[in-house]
């Protein structure tokens, strides 16, 4: 009986061995960060499958969340060997580590075998490494602006904040929302502090001089930098953050706005898609403007494209997933398929997106953006994650007065 | 046949030297270059040094002088004394019970062993969901029974008051509980298979004596069961040095307010998130000289004895 057994097991393990071996296709391991709560996750899986059943490849999907955490981990794999076939992560310096280690392939190269690879893509939209070559197809763009609950804002007897919203008339807001039994700004300072970093540092910049890095704490960038993580301090100690900010995740409070608890949020033009999904009535929200204070006006916001895909050297030196990687990358990134990922966001697309019907909330987001007056990149995107995780790690000391402004600064340049 | 195979020792070789060389190339050597790499510069893992520290001892240094190390140390030092209470403790109240009754032992064995089948991760989410803020399971019950304060606007939106579980005040019991609640189950299954192997004759032999419920545990059970229970001490210790993963879940990077930290996620959050490579090696370092240490500690004063 036991022979019987062992050779059955056996059988089965050398049948599923050759199954393996006589399959069609290749699998392609493939790392994006279109994860669970990503508002495209479902036209990612879409297209996916439209990719699986159009070449007879596999897809093995290892997506996830964007954070700090998960860019560590994609950096961390190609550091020890377990890059993915194709990558879709940022192309800031985030992406220089693998870049300069030569794990990753140049457009340029990959367009000497083929020929018509990205060529639907403006050139001059293409990111540029330090050393001068193009490596990402880009996907789409991003913007990052204020979001407002309506519902809130009308308990409150406040009007949604227009393209020339000012500081003191936010200030104004915050203490009627409060007043009223609301928080007035959904934000975790522990978790997700990004967003209101980039809009405070413009507030105490312009945004010609937004993606300025210090060289110290006290020059001029570095002087936007302690100013702005001084208003942080201010908005604390105002109790305009949720009482929970220091223990909270993003998710919490990102759902605390979305329940009608909190007034205000900044994030990204992929969040549109989360509330679309999730919210119970989307006419209760709004894309408007970030307050402005000094030189910027609210019209004014960060936005840019940041992401985009990334074949690996692993993969193209891979006689089999070579060209499985080069028509996942196309096909992913195609005129057709890229208009189901987009709403209000720009492209690089030579014959534009056509996006079809849009939500209330996608339409809020494109008449807000018919308003802006000019745009920035993300100037985190541009300092070394290192730099970054210390800056916003001591953010919750800042505002707790256990560290200056000064000194949060200068060491996150000091790891620069 | 059995004399034939201890004089010839050499296929007890065939099979030891493969297991020995795996741990001398998976073990022992990673261990031997990472406190190599405590002398380094490495500014993220997998990247080649850049050289050696200025001064060379920097990150021994900084781990005496680091007040997040200092924490860190100090909350995984309470970890362990809790895991030594609470852990062990419950389990063993747990398993004297379940070996008191005759119907149902078998039912509370599996229902009490249940939560270490399951992943840390989703037990730290479902714990996230018990002790969530607004309208977490523990917070609804506090307001229904009436214990949250709250305040009525004058626009009539009730404020309720929630009590947040990962604030200074109740971090550590939020963190430590879960992990508590895990691996009683485990202690409590081993306990119970000890107190199974106890003569049945010498609680008979006890009670014709007159001996009552407790003075049975207490001369018969705990005695014979010290060698078991020495053993999950020394295995509570070190598990408790290693526990990440669970809090990790549920608290991330220190919170709240860099008061949570254990040695684990400390080097986890500097080797993997800052990409301090050598100062996380240094964290594990430590980790292990105060793992060596302090199982030799507990083996020494649990001792088992040889009289059982």
């Amino acid at each position: 009986m036991k022979k019987a057994l062992a050779l059955l097991l056996a059988l089965i393990m050398v049948l599923s061995l050759g199954a393996v071996a006589w399959a069609d296709g290749v699998t392609l391991n493939v790392v994006t960060s279109y994860g669970g709560d990503d508002g495209n996750r479902g036209n990612f899986e879409a297209a996916v499958k439209a990719y699986e059943a159009s070449t007879g490849n596999k897809v093995n999907d290892g997506s996830a969340t964007s954070n700090e955490e998960w860019k560590a981990k994609v950096l961390t794999d190609f550091e020890t060997g377990s890059e993915p076939d194709v990558l879709f992560f940022f192309t800031n310096a985030d992406a220089e580590p693998f870049i300069s280690a030569g794990k990753v392939v140049s457009i340029e190269e990959i367009r000497a075998e083929y020929p018509d690879y990205a060529t639907n893509m403006r050139d001059s939209m293409l990111a540029v490494a330090s050393d001068g070559k193009q490596y990402a197809v880009p996907s789409y763009g991003y913007w990052e602006n204020m979001f407002v609950n309506k519902t809130v804002l009308a308990d409150c007897g406040i009007e949604v904040p227009g393209p020339d919203y000012t500081w003191d008339q936010f200030l104004a807001d915050c203490e009627t929302i409060k007043a009223n039994g609301y928080t007035p700004i959904a934000c975790s300072l522990v978790e997700v502090p990004h967003y209101w970093f980039e809009f405070l540092v413009m507030n105490n910049g312009t945004v010609a001089n937004h993606l300025d890095i210090p060289a110290a704490a006290d020059d001029a960038a570095g002087a936007k930098w302690v100013a702005a993580l001084e208003d942080f301090k201010a908005l604390y100690e105002a109790g305009y953050f949720p009482a929970n900010t220091l223990t909270a995740s993003d998710a919490e409070t990102v759902e605390m706005f979305n329940q009608g608890e909190a007034a205000f949020l900044i994030d990204g033009s992929w969040k549109v898609g989360y509330f679309t999904e999730n919210a119970a009535d989307l006419n209760d929200f709004a894309i408007s403007y970030v307050p402005a204070k000094g030189e910027r006006k609210a019209s004014e916001a960060i936005g840019g494209i940041s992401m985009g895909y990334f074949i690996t050297r692993k993969a193209w030196d891979d006689p089999a997933k070579r060209e499985a990687a080069v028509e996942f990358v196309s096909q992913l990134t195609s005129d057709d398929v890229l208009s189901t990922f987009v709403t209000t966001e720009v492209t690089a697309l030579i014959n534009g997106a056509k996006p079809a019907g849009l939500n209330p909330l996608q339409q809020s987001a494109a008449d807000a953006n018919a308003n802006i007056t000019a745009i920035a990149g993300a100037v985190q995107d541009t300092i070394t994650g290192e730099a970054k995780a210390d800056l916003f790690g001591n953010i919750q000391n800042v505002v707790t007065g256990k560290m200056s402004a000064t000194d949060a600064v200068a060491a996150a340049i000091a790891l620069n | 046949m059995n004399s034939m195979i201890y004089k010839n020792k050499k296929p007890l070789l065939v099979f030891l030297v493969p297991a020995f060389a795996f741990l001398i190339v998976f073990l022992y050597y990673p261990f031997f270059q990472n406190v190599v790499n405590t002398f380094m510069r490495i500014g993220g893992l997998g990247r080649a040094a850049q050289g050696l520290n200025t001064p060379w001892y920097e990150n021994y240094r900084r781990l005496f002088t680091d007040p997040y190390m200092h924490t860190a140390l100090q909350n995984t030092l309470l970890l362990t004394l809790c895991t030594i209470v609470f852990q062990v403790g419950i389990a063993l109240i747990l398993a004297l019970l379940v070996d008191t009754i005759r119907v149902g032992a078998q039912f509370f064995r599996t229902v009490y062993f249940f939560p270490i089948v399951i992943s840390a991760t989703a037990l730290g989410l479902m714990f996230n969901l018990i002790f969530l803020y607004k309208g977490g399971m523990v917070n609804q019950l506090l307001l229904s029974l009436g214990r949250l304060p709250y305040e009525v606007k004058p626009s009539g939106k009730v404020l309720v008051q929630w009590l947040d579980w990962k604030d200074q005040a109740h971090f550590l019991f939020t963190m430590f509980m879960p992990v508590m609640w895990q691996y009683v189950g485990f202690y409590f299954v081993i306990l119970v298979t000890g107190l199974n192997n106890i003569s049945p004759d010498l609680f008979e032999a006890a009670a014709l004596d007159g001996a009552d419920g407790w003075k049975r545990t207490r001369y018969i059970t705990l005695p014979l069961l010290r060698n078991v229970l020495c053993t999950c001490l020394v295995l509570a210790i070190t598990g408790a040095l290693k526990v990440f993963d669970l809090p990790w879940v549920m608290f991330g990077a220190g919170m709240p307010e860099n008061r949570g930290w254990l040695t684990g996620t400390y080097m986890y959050d500097q080797t993997f998130n800052r990409m301090n490579v050598d100062y996380g090696s240094t964290i594990a370092v430590l980790i292990v000289v105060l793992g060596v240490v302090l199982s030799n500690v507990a083996n020494r004063v649990f001792r088992p004895s040889d009289d059982l």
